[in-house]
C-alpha cells in the first residue's frame, strides 16, 4: 500500500534519471577500488548509490515498500557524497537518500540507536547535543566568560563535538580568533546545529534546531559565524536554504577559510615547523565534496615551512570517507571502523608522519582508527597546528 | 529455497549469498531500458572453484544462472524471474603482468581502466583502451560481450586482444584456451592460436551462454610515445563518409569517430564531423597526422580546434566529441537510452543515415509527442567497416514514450539487419532481430548450446539459446 505523502515521490524524476552505470561506487582506476564505505561494509550492491536507486525505483514503481532491510541500506551511509561527485549524470544522489530517510523516519524505521540518540526524551531533543551531556556544561572549556553573549560582529559556533568531546579544538579555534584580534562572542544557548537530525530524516527537528540558533545569533547582532566543524557550517550555509528557501542572515565560514585568506594577504605570520615532517591531508566529506572547500586547508599547510604535504591516492573530490559521517557509528560501528582503518592505512601507505584534517568528527574518528591500528602516525586537527604555527605579524617581524 | 541458500552459503560463505528482496532488486537490469525479472538469490563467488561448484549445483537443482559483471551494457540483460544471479565483480585481482610475453592475466571482474592504470606504472597498457564503460566495466564482461573499444581501427575488437581464457563450462568443468590449455607445460598464456581450435573464439561475444569466463589473459603493449589529434567538419554526410573511408583505407588513424547525427558540436562549422586520434612514435605520429590533414583537406574539410578530440580521448567523456563539458552535456538528460549498435560496410553508412533521418521525419509527430531525442548517430570505424551507434533517448517516466522507444529500436534494428548491418554485442532484446537471420549459423549455435548445456543453465535466452 502506497500513501500519497511520500518524500520519494517528490524526487521520482531524479530516480528515473539514473542510468545504472556504476560510476557511483567504483574508483578502481585510482588503485583504491572502492569509493563507497557502505559498499565496503555491506558488500552487496544494495549498499551503493546504484543499489539505492534500484530500491528507490522499486519504491516509486510499487515493486517494494519501506521495510527494515531498506532502512539498513539507506542509513548505512556516511553521506560522504562520493557517489554524487562521480555520478555520470550529475544526479543529486543524496537528495534521494534524504527523501528515503524522511519516509523511513515517518514510519518509525530509523535504526534503534540513532533513534534513541536523537529522541526528545533522553536524547538530542532533551540535551541539545549528541553526547547527552548537560546543556549547562556546553561552555565548560571557555577560558573567559566575558566572551559569552556579548554584542559582536562574529560568533564562534562551537558545535557539540568541540564543546563536549574534543574541547581542545574549541580552545584552539578560540585562541586563534583571540590571537588575531577578532571581536567575537560565543553563545550560552547554542544548540546542536541540526545536522544529526537531517542524517536521521527528521527534517522538521533539524529546521527547528537551526532556527533556534539563528535567533540566538540574531540577538548578538553578528554578521559572520565562524565554525571549526564543517557539518555545523553546512547546516547554516546550505541546509537552511534547502529547508526554507532562504539564506541565513549572516555569512558562515570555516575557520580555515578565514585564516587562509589572512595568510594569503600577508596579514598574519607563519612559524617554521620543527622537525621537518611529512603530512597528508584528509578532506572532510562535508568541507570538500559538500561545500567545495579543498584549497584553503592545503594553502595553509603549504604555507608552513618544515611541512611537506603528500596527497593520498584518494584526495579532494575522490577522497575516501573516514567513516565519521551520517551518524553511522550509532548503529553501524563495524562499518565506521572499517572505513577509518582503510583511511589510516591509506595515509600510512603514502609515508605520512601526520594526518591533518579540518573537522572534529573526522579527527576523532581518525585518532580512534590510528589507535586501533597501533600506528605511530599522528592525527591532528588543522586548528591545533595553526594555533601553534600562526602568529601575529608584529611577533613574526 | 532455503536448501539452495544453505548450499550456496556452504560454497561461498553466508556473507556472499542473499535472498533478500532489497539485494535481489539491484540485479534486475543493465543500463538499458528493458526491465528484467527479479532473481531468487544473489551469490558472489570469489574463486573459480566456487564458480564451478555453483554451476554444478545449478545443474543439480535445475535453476538457471545469470552472470553479472558490472552490467554496464545498454541493450537489456534479459535476466529471468526466479533465477540465480551470480555476480563476479569481487573476482577482481590482477594476477600477473608478464612483460616478457606481453600479456596480463586478471580475474574476470577486474575493472578495465584499473588494469590499465596498473600497467601504466610500468609504461605499458592493455592492447585496447577499453569500451565506453572503461571506468567501471569488467574485463571478463567486456570479452563475453565483445565490446567495441576505443582505438577500434588500429587495435581491433576486445576479442582481438584476448590471448587466453579460463572458463567454467555449463557442466562446471574448468577449461583453458590457447597456450594456457597445455597444463603439462605449465599453462602459460602467451599465444591464442595454440593447441588446435580457437576455443577462446567460442566464448568471445557469446555473452556467457557457453561458459563463465573466470580469467582473462589479454595482450599488452608499451604506451606509445606520442598522441596526436585532429577534428574536422564537412559540408555533407557523404563527403565526411568518403573522407573517413580514405583515412580508413590508408589506416592513418588509431581511432576514427564520425558524428553524423544528434546534437552538433558546439561552436563549430559543418554538417558532419570526424575526430581523429593517432598514437605512435613521435616521427610516425607526425607523418600520420600530416596524412590525415592532407586527406581531410582533400575533401574540403574544415579544420577545428582539436582540443575537444584530445579531451574526449584523455578524459574518456563522450560529451567532448560534441565540444561540450560533461557537466553541461549529461546533466540535462532525464532520459534513458535503448542502444542498438551494428557493423556495416563503410559506404553503407550513407544509406543507413538516410534511413534514420527519414525515420525521424516520418515519425516527427511521435518524436515530439513523446519527447524523443537523438543522442547520437556516431560511427567508430574499424579496419574493414563502420560500427554505427544508434542512441536515442526518451523519458522513461512516461510509459507510452517508453513503449514507443522500445518499438523504435525494434523497427530500425529489423530494417538495418535485413539490409546490410550486423550487430556487435547481442543481448536479449536484440536477439530476435538477428538470430533467426543467421539461419544455419543459428541452428549450429542451438546445437552447441543443447550439447554443452542440456539443462539450459547459463544465461538462457540471452541469445535466443536455451529457451
Amino acid at each position: 500500500m502506497q500513501d500519497k505523502q511520500r518524500s520519494i515521490d517528490r524526487v521520482k524524476d531524479i530516480v528515473y534519471q539514473c542510468n545504472r552505470c556504476a560510476h557511483c561506487f567504483d574508483l578502481s582506476w585510482l588503485g583504491e577500488w572502492n569509493k563507497c564505505p557502505a559498499y565496503r561494509y555491506g558488500v552487496f550492491e544494495s549498499y551503493t548509490g546504484r543499489g539505492r536507486f534500484f530500491i528507490a525505483r522499486a519504491l516509486v514503481d510499487g515493486g517494494m515498500d519501506y521495510n527494515a532491510d531498506i532502512a539498513q541500506r539507506v542509513f548505512a551511509c556516511t553521506e560522504c557524497r562520493a557517489c554524487a561527485e562521480h555520478c555520470f549524470k550529475y544526479l543529486r544522489t543524496t537528495d534521494i537518500y534524504a527523501a528515503m530517510k524522511e519516509d523511513l523516519a515517518a514510519r518509525g524505521l530509523v535504526p534503534p540507536n540513532l533513534a534513541a540518540g536523537l529522541a526528545d526524551e533522553g536524547g538530542l531533543g532533551q540535551y541539545h547535543n549528541v553526547y547527552q551531556a548537560p546543556h549547562a556544561e556546553r561552555l565548560a572549556w571557555l577560558p573567559d566568560r566575558a566572551r559569552v553573549d556579548k554584542s559582536a560582529q562574529v560568533v564562534f559556533f562551537v558545535g557539540c563535538t568541540s564543546s563536549y568531546a574534543r574541547q581542545n579544538m574549541a580552545l584552539d579555534t578560540y585562541n586563534l580568533l583571540a590571537k588575531f584580534g577578532v571581536d567575537f562572542t560565543v553563545l550560552s544557548d547554542e544548540w546542536c546545529c541540526g545536522h544529526p537530525y537531517l542524517s536521521a530524516g527528521e527534517t522538521d527537528k533539524a529546521r527547528a534546531s537551526i532556527e533556534h540558533n539563528i535567533e540566538a545569533i540574531g540577538k548578538v547582532g553578528a554578521t559572520l559565524i565562524i565554525f571549526n566543524c564543517p557539518g555545523c557550517q553546512r547546516a547554516f550555509r546550505d541546509d537552511w536554504r534547502t529547508l526554507t528557501g532562504q539564506a541565513a542572515p549572516f555569512a558562515a565560514r570555516h575557520v580555515v577559510e578565514l585564516l587562509a585568506d589572512w595568510v594569503a594577504r600577508g596579514k598574519i605570520g607563519v612559524q617554521r615547523f620543527r622537525p621537518k615532517t611529512i603530512v597528508t591531508y584528509h578532506d572532510p566529506c562535508v568541507l570538500g565534496r559538500w561545500m567545495g572547500i579543498y584549497d584553503a586547508p592545503r594553502d595553509l599547510i603549504k604555507a608552513i615551512p618544515g611541512l611537506s604535504l603528500i596527497e593520498m591516492p584518494r584526495n579532494r573530490r575522490d577522497a575516501y570517507c573516514c567513516g565519521a559521517g551520517g551518524m553511522i557509528r550509532y548503529d553501524f560501528e563495524e562499518m565506521a571502523n572499517l572505513a577509518g582503518a582503510e583511511r589510516i592505512a591509506e595515509a600510512q601507505r603514502v609515508g605520512a608522519d601526520m594526518v591533518l584534517s579540518a573537522c572534529p568528527a573526522c579527527v576523532m574518528q581518525l585518532q580512534q582508527s590510528r589507535q586501533r591500528a597501533k600506528s605511530r602516525m599522528k592525527v591532528m586537527d588543522l586548528t591545533e597546528l595553526l594555533e601553534q604555527q600562526l602568529i601575529p605579524l608584529r611577533i613574526a617581524s | 529455497m532455503s536448501t539452495l541458500i544453505e548450499e550456496l552459503a556452504a560454497i561461498c560463505g553466508a556473507q556472499s549469498v542473499s535472498d533478500k528482496m532489497v539485494d535481489r532488486i539491484c540485479h534486475t537490469r543493465d543500463c538499458g531500458p528493458t526491465p528484467g525479472g527479479v532473481p531468487a538469490v544473489v551469490v558472489r563467488p570469489r574463486t573459480t572453484q566456487q564458480v564451478s561448484d555453483i554451476v554444478k549445483l545449478a545443474n543439480r537443482v535445475k535453476t538457471p544462472i545469470f552472470i553479472w559483471g558490472r552490467s554496464t551494457t545498454f541493450i537489456g540483460h534479459g535476466i529471468r524471474e526466479g533465477c540465480m544471479l551470480m555476480a563476479l565483480d569481487l573476482m577482481n585481482k590482477i594476477e600477473r603482468m608478464d612483460f616478457d610475453n606481453q600479456v596480463v592475466t586478471v580475474e574476470t571482474g577486474a575493472i578495465w581502466h584499473a588494469v590499465d592504470v596498473e600497467l601504466g606504472k610500468h609504461g605499458w597498457e592493455l592492447a585496447a583502451p577499453g569500451p565506453g564503460g572503461l571506468f567501471v566495466c569488467t574485463l571478463g564482461g567486456s570479452v563475453a560481450y565483445n565490446a567495441v573499444p576505443h582505438g577500434l581501427l588500429e587495435y581491433g575488437m576486445t576479442g582481438d586482444g584476448v590471448v587466453a581464457l579460463q572458463v567454467v563450462l555449463p557442466n562446471g568443468n574448468i577449461v583453458y584456451t590457447g597456450s594456457m590449455g597445455n597444463r603439462a607445460a605449465g599453462g602459460l598464456a602467451f599465444e591464442r592460436y595454440a593447441n588446435g581450435p580457437d576455443l577462446a573464439g567460442l566464448f568471445i561475444g557469446s555473452c556467457g551462454v557457453f561458459g563463465v569466463i573466470t580469467k582473462v589473459c589479454f595482450k599488452i603493449h608499451r604506451k606509445p610515445e606520442k598522441e596526436c589529434f585532429a577534428f574536422y567538419g564537412f559540408d555533407s554526410l557523404d563527403i565526411a563518409v568518403d573522407a573517413a573511408h580514405a583515412l580508413q583505407r590508408r589506416q592513418v588513424p588509431t581511432h576514427l569517430v564520425g558524428l553524423f547525427g544528434g546534437p552538433k558540436p558546439t561552436g563549430v562549422a559543418g554538417d558532419a564531423f570526424l575526430h581523429i586520434v593517432i598514437r605512435d612514435g613521435a616521427a610516425s605520429a607526425a607523418e600520420r597526422l600530416a596524412a590525415a590533414h592532407a586527406i581531410c583537406s582533400g575533401f574540403n574539410g574544415i579544420r577545428h580546434d582539436e582540443t575537444a578530440t584530445e579531451k574526449y580521448w584523455v578524459n574518456h567523456m563522450y560529451s567532448w566529441l560534441r565540444n561540450t563539458p560533461p557537466e553541461v552535456y549529461y546533466s540535462d538528460r532525464p532520459y534513458t537510452c535503448p542502444e542498438a549498435a551494428m557493423f556495416l560496410p563503410t559506404q553503407k553508412v550513407k544509406d543507413a543515415m538516410r534511413y534514420l533521418f527519414n525515420y525521424e521525419k516520418q515519425h516527427a509527430a511521435e518524436f515530439s509527442r513523446y519527447g524523443i531525442r537523438i543522442k547520437a548517430y556516431d560511427v567508430y570505424f574499424s579496419r574493414n567497416a563502420a560500427f554505427l551507434w544508434i542512441d536515442t533517448l526518451y523519458p522513461e517516466l512516461d510509459s507510452e514514450a517508453w513503449q514507443y522507444g522500445i518499438q523504435m529500436r525494434a523497427d530500425y534494428s529489423e530494417h538495418l539487419f535485413r539490409e546490410y548491418a550486423s550487430p556487435g554485442g547481442i543481448l536479449a532484446p536484440l536477439a530476435p532481430h538477428i538470430m533467426p537471420k543467421l539461419e544455419g549459423g543459428f541452428e549450429f549455435l542451438r546445437f552447441l548450446k543443447d550439447q554443452m548445456d542440456p539443462n539450459h543453465i547459463l544465461n538462457p535466452g540471452v541469445l535466443m539459446l536455451g529457451d
